[in-house]
């Protein structure tokens, strides 16, 4: 019974070992003699005396993450610095991972008068799926910072409050009908 | 740098972001001052050795030895086998397009900060972490706890011991001193390598055997069978050596391989007189071809690489350790023992790499340009030169043996014994009965011609032989 429909040429495997070593030896003179190639696609580097190496030294090195990137969440800001958010826990109840912690609080003289005293996310229990940013019906929570969360030396450290949350440039849309810029004068008594 | 608002974010949480820059004026920069470094710290070393052996000269010939050993064993295959370590690593990363570890850095030294440089920190690294890890001996082994001791020194001692009777350099006067780096000019020659290797094997079983452990067992058992039965072969190939040079000298045998002594010294003369610039080179076969072991010895040069491979049990012969099946002999070995295995196989890389360099690639000569040198410089520098080829040579086997060890996959236990047994064994006897015929008949000539025609052979045959189906042609590799 023979145990492979290989030839005994085919199942010599010299030519096929020699052209490995071929390979890697290629490989090697080529990687070790080469120059590093600006372009970042590695399967763009095709020029003489390029190497193959695809690696990027990390801390060194970074590369920009692309635009579809769940990055580390943001608050986003309004024009006028406060956040967005009117705590309406749309968010924290999507979140499957549970790691939002709200707490609501009022505005005095505003139209819109909710918003979070203490807005939390623990980095460490978020799994980045991006729940948090579909639920939220006025767009005050994103992901598009680029950054993932930094690494910390205590797990009461990858708890993000709100002052640190709240950054990044400020959004304004049109359908913004009741914003903050008409402050509601409550006619004096 | 920062254009986007995310990017500024990054930037915020990060520091700025660095894409790969082009490099190419660094990059030429660093090649040529880093090759031309590497060739002269070659150099200084091959000086270092010859002048080493010279000063302990002085202090009669038990000096002589000792500073042989010194120089040869504690620098030479010392510090070759703890950068192979890291050049291990570094070479399998360039082959398959990575980087290697380049993590552990010097910072502590100013001009060092952040500075990889090509890893070899990484060797210091790796001594550090073996030196403080804990001596750890399973319960199994306490009964047994000598012999558990003695296996990691079994494996460590003949490996370094091998290389006594490699020599590195002709006899040769320097600095005042008549001297030849080889520790141990002795008439039993190569057959020392043979009763030495073999003592590899006490080390594995008893490894293997008194560790307690099953895989460890395994993995002793395993070695055992396959470094006896490559002994068989590696020792029938180097006969069609013996053959040739008619030595078990390892001396004699490198210096048959180029000019000897009276013969380029006359040559020097009579170019000197001749005003000659180009003193040819008289051991030079058919005009072009130098006489080095591989012209007369093609398979068995070719078998003896195979089987040091399988002797010294690395991949594609390393089912003694398969790291990812069975962890290997070693298994319960920690700390430093456990890295005396590991240095013991890279010396033994060493060894064998120095022995066919001996044997198979002319030792120290240099090729054709051996009478010019010692013309317009004197025997001395000629030595240094070429102490620093045979330390190129030895460098280049080892980068050979490094390419089979990445390119093959681990071969199985059957297959290893049959490729020992049914194949490599026939064919090194069949090599032991054409040499000695065609030596009988036509002489070393005879068997240069006969080394030729094995090579076009060979070569022939590899190309021949059939490629293997490609994967989209291959009747069953589609589903
Ligand atoms: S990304 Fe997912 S897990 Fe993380 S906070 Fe948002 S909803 Fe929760
Ligand atoms: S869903 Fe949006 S608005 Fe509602 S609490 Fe979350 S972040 Fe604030």
């Amino acid at each position: 019974m023979p145990r492979t429909d290989l030839s005994p040429g085919e199942r010599l495997y010299l030519r096929e070992a020699v052209r490995g070593m071929g390979v890697l030896a290629r490989h090697f003179w080529k990687n070790l003699f080469g120059f590093r190639d600006p372009a970042p696609e590695v399967m763009e580097r095709k020029g003489r005396g390029v190497n193959l190496v695809s690696t990027i030294n990390y801390p060194e090195e970074r590369k920009e993450y692309p635009p579809g990137y769940r990055g580390m969440h943001r608050l986003v800001p309004r024009l006028d610095g406060k956040p967005r958010c009117v705590a309406c826990y749309m968010c924290a109840t999507a979140c499957p991972a549970q790691c939002i912690y709200i707490e609501a609080g009022e505005y005095e003289e505003e139209a819109i008068e909710k918003y979070p005293v203490r807005f939390e996310i623990d980095e460490l229990r978020c799994i980045v799926c991006g729940f948090c940013v579909e639920a939220c019906p006025k767009d005050a929570i994103r992901m598009d910072t680029g950054t993932h969360a930094p690494a910390v030396l205590s797990r009461p450290l990858a708890v993000f409050d709100k002052e640190s949350l709240l950054r990044g440039p400020a959004v304004e849309h049109s359908t913004d009908v009741l914003t903050y810029r008409v402050p509601l004068k409550t006619p004096p008594r | 740098m920062i254009e986007t608002p995310t990017a500024r974010l990054a930037f915020e949480d990060f520091g700025p972001a660095i894409p790969p820059r082009p490099a190419f004026g660094r990059w030429l920069a660093g090649t040529i001052a880093g090759w031309t470094a590497f060739v002269a710290f070659l150099l200084f070393i091959s000086w270092l050795l010859l002048a080493i052996a010279a000063l302990f000269a002085r202090l009669g010939p038990i000096g002589a030895a000792v500073g042989n050993i010194v120089g040869l064993i504690l620098i030479l295959v010392m510090v070759t086998a703890t950068l192979l370590t890291m050049a291990d690593r570094k070479w399998s990363a360039l082959m398959q397009d990575r980087v290697g570890p380049n993590r552990a850095r010097l910072s502590i030294i100013p001009g060092l900060r952040n500075r990889p440089l090509k890893g070899i920190p990484h060797v210091l690294a790796d001594v550090l972490k073996m030196l403080f890890k804990e001596d750890f001996i399973p319960e199994g082994a306490m009964n047994n706890k000598v012999l558990f001791n003695l296996a990691p020194l079994l494996a460590f001692a003949p490996a370094f011991m091998l290389f006594a009777i490699v020599p590195v350099s002709p006899e040769v006067t320097f600095l005042g001193q008549r001297i030849q780096l080889q520790v141990a000019r002795v008439d039993w020659g190569i057959l020392y390598v043979f009763a030495l290797a073999s003592l590899a094997v006490f080390a594995t079983a008893l490894a293997g055997w008194t560790s307690d452990n099953k895989l460890a067992l395994l993995g002793g058992l395993r070695a055992s069978a396959q470094l006896i039965s490559y002994e068989v072969t590696l020792g029938l190939t180097l006969v069609g050596a013996f053959i040739a040079f008619g030595t078990l000298r390892l001396e004699e045998m490198a210096r048959l391989q180029g000019m000897l002594g009276p013969a380029l010294r006359s040559a020097v003369v009579l170019a000197a007189r001749a005003g000659d610039f180009l003193v040819r080179d008289d051991s030079v076969l058919f005009g072009w071809l130098p006489s080095w072991g591989f012209v007369y010895q093609p398979i068995g040069m070719i078998l003896f690489l195979v089987a040091a491979q399988a002797e010294i049990k690395r991949a594609p012969f390393d089912t003694p350790e398969g790291e990812s099946e069975i962890i290997g002999y070693f298994l319960e070995y920690s700390g430093l023992k456990s890295g005396l295995f590991l240095i013991a196989e890279y010396a033994e890389t060493v060894v064998v790499a120095g022995i066919v360099t001996t044997i198979f690639l002319g030792g120290y000569h240099l090729p054709f340009i051996e009478p010019t040198v010692v013309r317009h410089f004197d025997f001395a520098w000629l030595s240094v030169f070429q102490v620093f080829a045979f330390i190129v040579k030895m460098l280049f086997i080892i980068w050979v043996m490094f390419v089979v060890r990445w390119a093959f996959p681990r071969f199985r236990y059957d297959q290893i014994m049959r490729l020992g047994w049914k194949m490599m064994l026939p064919i090194s006897l069949f090599n032991v009965a054409l040499t000695a015929g065609i030596f009988l008949w036509a002489g070393r000539e005879g068997l240069a011609w006969m080394g030729g025609i094995e090579w076009l052979a060979i070569i022939a045959f590899v190309a021949l032989s059939a490629r293997a189906p490609r994967a989209e042609e291959a009747p069953h590799a589609s589903h």
